[in-house]
């Protein structure tokens, strides 16, 4: 991945925005892989990389139900550092290597999440009688405080993903022949197609709303053998 | 009180800043709870704000509810531990209520057809409209329950039985299911446009495999397990296969 500085910057400064909106501000979904995907796709000039990527880690993201204190990967960053990796790569190739990158990313990200909810604990526990105490500015303090360490997460979660593009390409790229790269990027494709069906019916479940399900898969494979 | 409220929401935005396994989203709830408690007297404010602050859980969406019938019973003169059991009550059917409408119902469903618009050729505008689209509901609701808090206070539990949430709840399931029902096949296919005949077979068996294998390992399988697990085997195939 040869990039020029602004380039990966302006990954860099995505990515982290994507990480703090997954969790701590704002919520407004930039942190679903679509989004992340297609914006990082723009910044390099390659909108369908984007899309494609998005698409991969979305329907993974169907796998993740985030109630509670519940452990899952991180595909925002992860979807941006997959697109960096994939850019200039010609069809499978850039998707196999690209979704192999974001996993990894989103390996990392979910740790660094746990980490981080951990570090946090530590610090509202030490500061139990400050906050006892109802200082305001105290409490404000704690809060921004666990706002930017999130942020400087997201921000090494991007750099560590950006990263693994960065040496990715050179080292296998090189190596995978057409038929490898195939081959990887039918594994990726498939795990999330799998996951993506299988987190949906743990949504759906086995009440009335699988008759739902079902009328929409048969609609999608009449419109796609349609399409085809 | 209107500059209050506003305050709040726009803390309300940042309600998991401080997630932690301690007190959840206590910190991120007193925070946003505040501005709504400065007009109380000397003695009642700094309490109230430390009760704010306690182990808080539900919904990111829902809580201003509670924050805003938190505050209001604080206004009216509630105990202490009556504003302690009134934040207790409303842990759990926020979050659920919220989980069941937002992450398994308004997410999920405008996700899938964002995914199969773009399957279609939609592209990017696509992406724009979920934004959009979503974060009008995303904003509405949390807005509508910061309000719903602060007029009912104690008596929030009325607001949780708002005709708009249960026909919303009513009619997200099945909209959720059909839309990203449709989307899987459209997805497999612009997904496998790139790929020669042989490698479509294989993906559809790979995927049918993987399907089975998350369902029959639920819980104890994941989707990122899985495609690592793919990902290895396919490029040991890769440099086996001569």
């Amino acid at each position: 991945m040869s990039l020029p500085v602004e380039i990966v910057l302006a990954l860099l400064v995505w990515g982290t925005l994507v990480g703090v909106d997954l969790v701590s501000l704002p919520q407004m979904m930039i942190a679903r892989p679509l989004v992340a995907g297609t914006v990082a796709g723009a910044i390099l000039g390659d909108i369908e990389t984007g899309l494609k990527l998005g698409v991969v880690f979305e329907l993974l993201q169907y796998d993740i139900l985030p109630v509670g204190a519940v452990r899952y990967p991180e595909y925002g960053p992860a979807t941006v550092a997959a697109v960096a990796t994939a850019h200039a790569s010609t069809g499978v190739l850039g998707l196999g290597l690209g979704a192999l990158v974001g996993l990894v990313t989103g390996l990392i990200g979910g740790i660094t999440i746990h980490l981080l909810r951990r570090v946090n604990s530590r610090v509202v526990h030490a500061a139990a009688a400050t906050l006892e105490s109802g200082d305001p500015r105290a409490l404000v303090r704690l809060h921004v405080g666990a706002l930017l360490r999130d942020g400087l997460r997201a921000a090494l979660v991007t750099a560590v993903g950006l990263g693994l593009a960065w040496i990715a390409r050179p080292l296998l790229a090189g190596v995978l022949s057409l038929r490898d790269a195939t081959l990887l990027a039918i594994a990726v494709v498939a795990a999330a197609l799998a996951a993506g069906a299988a987190g949906t019916l743990r949504l759906v479940g086995r009440g009335p709303n699988l008759a739902w399900f079902a009328a929409g898969l048969g609609g999608g494979i009449v419109v796609a053998a349609w399409l085809q | 009180m209107r500059f209050a409220l506003a305050r709040a929401l726009l803390r309300l935005f940042s309600v998991q800043g401080s997630y932690n396994y301690e007190r959840m989203l206590g910190v991120g709830v007193g925070v946003a709870e505040e501005p709504l408690l400065r007009d109380l007297g000397d003695g009642k404010y700094r309490p109230a704000v430390a009760r704010g602050a306690h182990f808080f859980n539900a919904h990111p969406y829902l809580i201003g509810l509670a924050v805003g019938a938190a505050a209001r019973a604080e206004h009216d003169g509630a105990g202490p531990d009556q504003i302690e059991r009134l934040r207790d009550a409303l842990c759990g059917p926020l979050g659920s209520l919220g989980d069941r409408l937002v992450w398994a119902g308004w997410l999920p469903f405008l996700s899938g057809l964002t995914l199969a618009a773009v399957a279609l050729g939609a592209g990017w505008v696509a992406v724009a409209a979920f934004l959009v689209v979503y974060n009008v509901g995303h904003v509405a609701l949390r807005w509508w329950a910061l309000q719903a808090g602060w007029t009912y206070g104690s008596r929030v539990g009325v607001a949780l039985h708002h005709p708009v949430l249960q026909r919303a709840g009513t009619l997200l399931g099945p909209a959720m299911a059909c839309a990203v029902g449709a989307a899987l096949p459209l997805t497999a296919q612009y997904l496998a446009a790139p790929f020669p005949a042989w490698a479509r077979l294989s993906l559809a068996v790979t995927a049918t495999l993987g399907f089975l294998a998350l369902r029959w390992r639920a819980g104890r399988l994941t989707g990122l397990q899985l495609a690592l697990g793919l990902a290895a085997g396919a490029l040991a195939a890769g440099w086996l296969w001569p």
